[in-house]
């Protein structure tokens, strides 16, 4: 018999006997007893080696108080859960582009940066996705040509593509469909193609693909693009000097926000541009006379396009000169005080609501309980932000399945895209687009390397050195389920 | 003002006419200068002219006044320090008169008296390189060399090492200088002058004759200027100067800077010495605390310390089982045992708006980059918030669930850092590792392994609990569990030269089944266990294995890892090395160079070796076509040879700055990871502002590089700079996994023991480098040299060869019973007071504070209090402190 002591975690076993005789099992189950580990998770170590439970002790060479250390538990055995996590290093590229947050840059292809930028803003559009989803519609029409179709399908091609990517996407179909489209982009300067403008390319594409898509639709929605960005304008045309007065529409892509000396703010740029003056031959005085245009929105869309005609034609220079002036734009406008009579009417009750459910969800927060709840997941959905993708598909095509509550719009809008130039001429500098985010982020598209900004940083574009300024933005309606 | 005439024409010029020239020139001039001078100057001049005249009497009793009075004339003179002593002033003129009746005279000790003035005026007299001061005071009667002045016997003493070069040159007798060395070392040492007495008696090579003249007044002295001169000294002086230094330490008992020594000197010997010498036990015990940090395995024998339960306490402490101990007492006393979660480090919310958007999937690079920060944050806590978080908390335990969101060899890394949590706490570690042991993975159970190797590291078990684990496992099929097994051996007995631990590795590296990988951590686990042996046999093992392998397989990442392990069994040993950098050269051509470098560049790690240093430098000028890859090793060499001292440290921070502008890409990823090790844990801002720099470097290895030396730099110091600044780089680098992960490990490393431990493996006072710790450093920089195919490839898990250098900053003042005692300390950075007079202040800028507490790279700490007296002069980790018998109690 001798005696030991044996070291189990923190506790020690003193004058253990040991029955040389046994097999060290025996000894094992002695200390099970004592710490409830069951023998054959327990390891013994004597110096060096381990203790097993048919060895010999005179083998060991155990010595009288020798002290010897015991490790195991009883704790349960490790085991890998069924259902493993799933890594984003394992995921397809798609679902990587989720979790990334925000979809893949463009490459630049060579001074194509307008076309990206641009790219990247209307890519924000979920209602022009999936109404490029449905093209080409199954029976095509001859309205289209060639080119334009190509141009179509390249641009429906491209917007998957990004949605799928993480890494960049090189637009070369989509470049040499433009191209064919409009060969002015294809200008070259000393062997490489020049950079270009990107409100031109914005305008182009867009109107291609109202013209496209017009056809696709169904007869009874004619013009899908228009109900996204088209702006209907009422003017009158009053002459003072014969009191003529005349009114006209016409429908409009874009509002431009005029740059002079006296602008600050895009308001007034806006409120600028839509008065003017002009001069045509009267019918009633028999010669050319100045009337005053004095212009009236009278239909807003879903996508509000502003463009900051920062550019003009310098004779001197042979190119288009760039206004620097700093003109600040909102997160949101309100447009109501450029709205037609007519509009603002339509606008008041929308509006009021809107009013009421924002205050209740700024003030009334404890009583949000007791307001259904109907009518709290509706506003969310209003806010658009969250799943703008989720009710796009309803309210996109517009006829598919009317949803019980039309969605209104308001004329407040919240700003989802800014284009903006750096440089000194529209064919010269760097075009960048910086993209709102489903989940709220702001993203810099710099081409190919998207990076995340603050949405602080984004009211700094406004211009006024010679950092990167507006040129296009491009507001989101904030509209109200009735 | 001395006569205007020029210094050469006076004494050398043997030509002029000897008595009139003299004598007449100078009155002609004097004349007009006369007027300048006060009455009394006057009297004096002609005064001491008169002697001079008389002295060349025939009269030898006339001469012998006058050249006693000229002799009372100079000693008595005193004089401003600069200014010449009137006396020699005035007799500058006739030294000539006076040489040439000096060579007239017949020998008497009249001429003898004549040498002895003819030797001071020598002192300004003689032309440069004459050395004639020397030459008459040979002459002269051999009297009471001091009486002449400081001046005097400095001068002298520059003659003799000029003379004693000379002489060694000509193979002359040097007995007679030598008796002048003995009476100027006595003078020096008796006056306050140690280092010129050093300087001399290391002139003229004969140091032993230093240790008769010190004195318990001056020995501290000697001793510092011994010691810090000695890292400036070619081999084999240094040895020498050290060895003196230690038997003045040993002879005056101040034993814990002999152990210091002795130490450096890596002389076991006189630590056995040490300990049968002094009998004091608490002394003993300190000595134990010294060599516990040092890191290396010492074996109290029998015949050091009979007793066995003295023994055994003291070998307890040698084996580091209190250091866990300790530690816990720090962090509780400082208040940070309150786990740290990953998400706590990386600090997302400073981040102004570009946090890494989605975060609902899971990363597995992502949650292995937690995992390590985890591990390195928490590290001897015993308690994290993702490993060890109570099993009931969750079903399955929340601690299985996190390991199983790391990826197959993430998993071993995940397993692992359970060790690096429970780090030095043997018992607790082992039992929260043994659920492990069952897993069915294989992955789990390497991690497992390693985190046996991790707890046991720089402790030691007298059951040897990881030998017993381990031992079995290295022989398993599985190449990531004998891996694990490996390297967690290579851990735990890092520095122990265990000749168990060999047999069982050894066999792996011959073995022509093993794969690369096995046998590259094979060979580091051998050169961490033997590291500095030179042991012959480990070193032709592993040189036979590097020349086994095809070429195709030293082209493996790892294969980096066999040289590497065979230089760290020459680490620090110099000239050592030198046979097997011979063999080396019959290497595959592929690697032959970079071997070399290797193995230069461990050899003379430490050593501040500067030819060393130009030799690594001029390997890194040349431009490589063919990618070889020597020049990593190369550039790494220069960090490890010049981070011996401060100055060398400095130029080599320099040497760098222009590699990294001349250097081919090769050798600018190496800079960072170099300007890492020069400044671990001490964050220099300069290489602060380098590094940060070159974190945004266009290629992106550089950048990985730099961020991880980041970490380095800042290691355990929660420096909030750098802190900041990889904050920034995190949502700089956001979407590229692979810079974000050397990102996260950089936090890690930054807040490394929540800032309470080192990486530095320097210790007391600078002085000490421990082996082991530089080992695991080196590797790790090996390892980094190549980030894409190791740390970022399947490899990770080296990161934890930096356990090895990981010990607490602090110092922890205990009692005679090893109880944690709490006495006010000023703390502050350390001054140099290396040949400084008096008692100059070591400390500057200090702050007072209560033990326990933290030191900062450059820290020193001394005593506020008189009540105790510290029983290491060193104050850093453990130590003693004894009630001071003659404190009295204020008021």
């Amino acid at each position: 018999m001798l005696k030991v002591n044996v070291k189990w975690q923190k506790e020690v076993f003193s004058n253990m006997e040991v029955d040389t005789t046994q097999p060290p099992y025996v000894f094992k189950c002695q200390l099970f007893d004592l710490t409830g580990v069951p023998p054959e998770r327990q390891k013994i170590m004597v110096k060096g080696g381990l203790l097993k439970d048919d060895s010999d002790w005179s083998k060991v060479g155990i010595k009288e108080g020798q002290k010897l250390m015991m490790m195991g538990t009883a704790d349960e055995i490790v085991k890998a859960p069924e259902k493993g996590p799933i890594f984003s290093e394992d995921m397809p590229e798609e679902e990587q582009a989720v979790a990334v947050g925000h979809s893949a840059g463009l490459v630049n292809l060579g001074n194509t940066c307008y076309m990206n930028s641009t790219l990247q803003c209307l890519h924000s559009v979920p209602e022009l996705k999936s109404a490029l989803i449905q093209y080409p519609p199954p029976v095509r029409s001859n309205a289209v040509d060639q080119s334009s179709h190509s141009l179509t399908v390249a641009t429906r091609e491209l917007f998957s593509e990004l949605d799928k990517n993480v890494r960049p996407v090189a637009p070369v179909r989509f470049l040499t469909a433009l191209r064919s489209k409009y060969p002015q982009f294809a200008q070259l300067h000393n062997g490489i193609y020049m950079q270009q403008d990107a409100e031109e390319c914005w305008t182009q594409l867009l109107f291609t693909l109202s013209l496209a898509l017009r056809s696709s639709s169904s007869s009874e929605d004619a013009d899908a693009l228009k109900k996204f960005f088209g702006i209907e304008i009422v003017s009158r045309i009053h002459c003072a000097e014969s009191g003529e007065e005349s009114t006209e529409t016409e429908s409009v892509y874009s509002l431009k926000c005029h740059i002079s000396q006296e602008v600050n703010h895009l308001h007034e740029g806006l409120k600028r541009a839509l008065k003017s003056e002009l001069e045509k031959s009267s019918p009633s005085l028999g010669r050319t006379a100045v009337y005053t245009k004095d212009s009236r929105i009278n239909d807003l869309p879903r996508y509000l396009t502003i463009q900051f005609v920062r550019f003009f034609w310098k004779r001197e220079t042979n190119q288009k000169a760039k206004i620097l002036r700093k003109v600040d734009y909102p997160l949101s406008l309100d447009v109501y005080d450029l709205c037609s009579d007519d509009l603002r009417k339509r606008l008041e009750l929308p509006r009021r609501l809107l009013r009421d459910e924002e205050g209740k969800k700024a003030g009334l927060k404890t009583n949000e309980s007791s307001s259904t709840k109907d009518s709290d997941v509706k506003m969310t959905d209003a806010e658009g932000s969250s799943n703008a993708s989720g009710d796009s598909s309803v309210s996109a095509p517009g006829e598919g399945a009317p949803p019980e509550k039309e969605k209104h719009l308001t004329g407040i809008y919240d700003l989802v895209a800014v284009l903006t130039h750096k440089g000194r001429s529209a064919d010269s500098g760097h075009y960048v687009a910086w993209v709102k985010q489903e989940n709220g982020k702001w993203i810099q598209f710099d081409d190919d390397n998207p990076i995340p900004q603050r949405e602080e940083d984004i009211t700094r574009l406004s211009g006024g050195g010679d950092w990167h300024m507006a040129y296009i933005c491009m507001y989101k309606a904030r509209d109200i389920a009735m | 003002m001395a006569p205007a005439e020029p210094n050469s024409s006076g004494g050398a010029t043997q030509g002029q006419p000897p008595v009139k020239a003299p004598v007449n020139d100078p009155k002609k001039k004097d004349d007009k200068k006369d007027e300048d001078l006060s009455e009394e100057d006057l009297a004096l001049k002609q005064q001491l002219e008169l002697y001079v005249e008389r002295a060349q009497d025939t009269d030898p009793g006339l001469q012998k006044v006058a050249l006693e009075s000229m002799r009372q004339e100079i000693r008595t003179a005193t004089s401003s320090m600069t200014s010449v002593p009137k006396p020699l002033k005035f007799l500058r003129p006739h030294y000539g008169t006076l040489q040439a009746h000096y060579e007239k005279m017949s020998d008497s000790d009249l001429k003898k008296l004549l040498a002895d003035i003819l030797s001071v005026l020598a002192l300004t007299m003689s032309p440069e390189g004459e050395r004639e001061s020397l030459k008459y005071r040979l002459l002269g009667s051999d009297g009471d060399i001091g009486s002449w002045g400081h001046e005097y016997v400095r001068n002298l003493a520059g003659e003799i090492s000029q003379e004693y070069s000379k002489r060694q040159i000509e193979e002359a007798p040097i007995h007679d200088l030598m008796d002048l060395v003995v009476q100027i070392v006595a003078f020096h040492m008796k006056h306050n002058a140690e280092p010129e007495a050093v300087d001399l008696l290391m002139e003229v090579e004969d140091l032993d004759l230093l240790v008769e003249h010190v004195d318990s007044a001056n020995y501290k002295r000697t001793c510092l200027y011994l010691t810090s001169s000695a890292k400036y000294l070619p081999g084999p002086d240094d040895m020498l100067v050290l060895d003196i230094a230690h038997s003045i330490y040993m002879k005056f008992e101040e034993y814990p800077r002999a152990l210091q020594i002795a130490l450096y000197l890596d002389n076991f010997q006189y630590v056995g010495e040490l300990f049968q010498r002094c009998n004091d036990p608490f002394k003993r015990q300190q000595f134990c605390f010294i060599l516990a940090r040092h890191g290396v395995a010492f074996e109290l024998s029998e015949s050091i310390i009979s007793d066995d339960v003295e023994r055994n306490a003291l070998q307890d402490i040698i084996n580091n089982t209190r250091l866990s101990g300790g530690y816990l007492t720090l962090a509780r006393d400082i208040e940070v045992m309150e786990p740290k979660s990953p998400e706590d480090i990386y600090k997302a919310h400073l981040i102004e708006g570009r946090g890494s958007g989605g975060g609902t999937v899971d990363s597995a690079r992502q949650n292995l980059a937690a995992t390590f920060v985890n591990a390195f944050v928490n590290a001897g806590f015993g308690q994290d918030k993702l490993m060890t978080v109570p099993a009931e908390a969750s079903s399955g335990g929340s601690s299985s669930s996190w390991l199983f969101k790391n990826k197959e060899h993430g998993k071993s890394s995940a397993a692992a850092s359970l060790g690096m949590i429970m780090l030095w706490d043997i018992d607790s570690g082992l039992a929260q590792l043994d659920k492990y042991f069952h897993s069915a993975d294989t992955h789990v159970i390497s991690g497992a392994l390693l985190g046996v190797g991790i707890v046991n590291c720089n402790v030691q078990s007298d059951c040897d609990p990881a030998l017993a684990l381990l031992a079995e496992y290295v022989e398993k099929e599985d190449a990531s569990i004998k891996i694990g097994a490996i390297m967690g051996l290579g851990l735990a007995y890092a520095g122990s030269q265990n000749e168990q631990i060999r047999s069982i590795l050894m066999p792996l590296l011959l073995d022509g089944r093993s794969s690369v990988d096995v046998i590259a951590f094979a060979a580091i686990a051998l050169g961490l266990v033997y590291v500095g042996s030179c042991n012959e046999d480990v070193a032709q093992n592993i040189v036979l294995a590097l020349m086994e392998r095809s070429e195709a397989e030293l082209g493996d990442p790892l294969a980096r890892f066999l040289p590497l392990g065979l230089g760290l069994l020459f680490l620090g040993k110099q000239e050592s090395v030198e046979a097997t950098a011979e063999v080396s050269k019959t290497f595959n051509e592929k690697i032959r160079k970079h071997c070399d470098m290797t193995l230069l560049s461990c050899a003379y790690a430490g050593t501040g070796n500067v030819l060393k240093v130009q030799h690594f430098l001029g390997q890194c000028a040349q431009h490589l076509e063919k990618g070889e890859s020597y020049q990593g090793p190369a550039v790494l060499g220069i960090a490890m040879v010049s981070m011996a001292e401060e100055l060398g440290l400095e130029m080599a921070i320099r040497s760098l700055e222009h590699l990294l502008q001349y250097g081919e890409q090769n050798i600018r990823r190496a800079v960072p990871l170099a300007l890492g090790l020069l400044c671990i844990s001490n964050p220099k801002v300069n290489v602060m502002d380098t590094l940060s720099r070159l974190s945004h470097d266009t290629d992106s290895e550089v950048a990985m590089a730099a961020m991880i030396s980041l970490g380095l730099i800042g290691a355990g110091t929660n420096n909030a700079r750098i802190a900041g600044m990889l904050r920034n780089l995190s949502s700089y680098y956001y979407k590229d996994a692979s810079l974000l992960f050397c990102v996260r490990i950089a936090q890690g490393l930054v807040h490394l023991g929540k800032g309470l431990l080192t990486l530095s493996p320097y210790h007391s006072e600078r002085s000490l480098l421990s082996p082991t710790a530089l080992a695991g450093l080196v590797v790790i920089l090996h390892a980094c040299l190549d980030m894409k195919a190791i740390i970022l490839g399947k490899y990770h898990y080296v990161l934890y060869f930096l356990v090895l250098a990981m010990q607490p900053r602090m110092l922890l003042t205990v009692d005679e019973n090893l109880k944690p005692l709490s006495v006010p300390v000023r703390v502050g950075q350390a001054v140099d007071v290396v040949g400084q007079a008096g008692r100059p202040k070591t400390i500057t800028g200090f702050q007072t504070h209560s033990t326990p507490v933290l030191l900062a790279a450059g820290d020193r700490a001394e005593l506020a209090t008189e009540k105790y007296i510290p029983l290491s002069p060193i104050l850093e980790g453990f130590v003693i402190l004894k009630e001071n018998p003659d404190y009295k109690e204020e008021s």
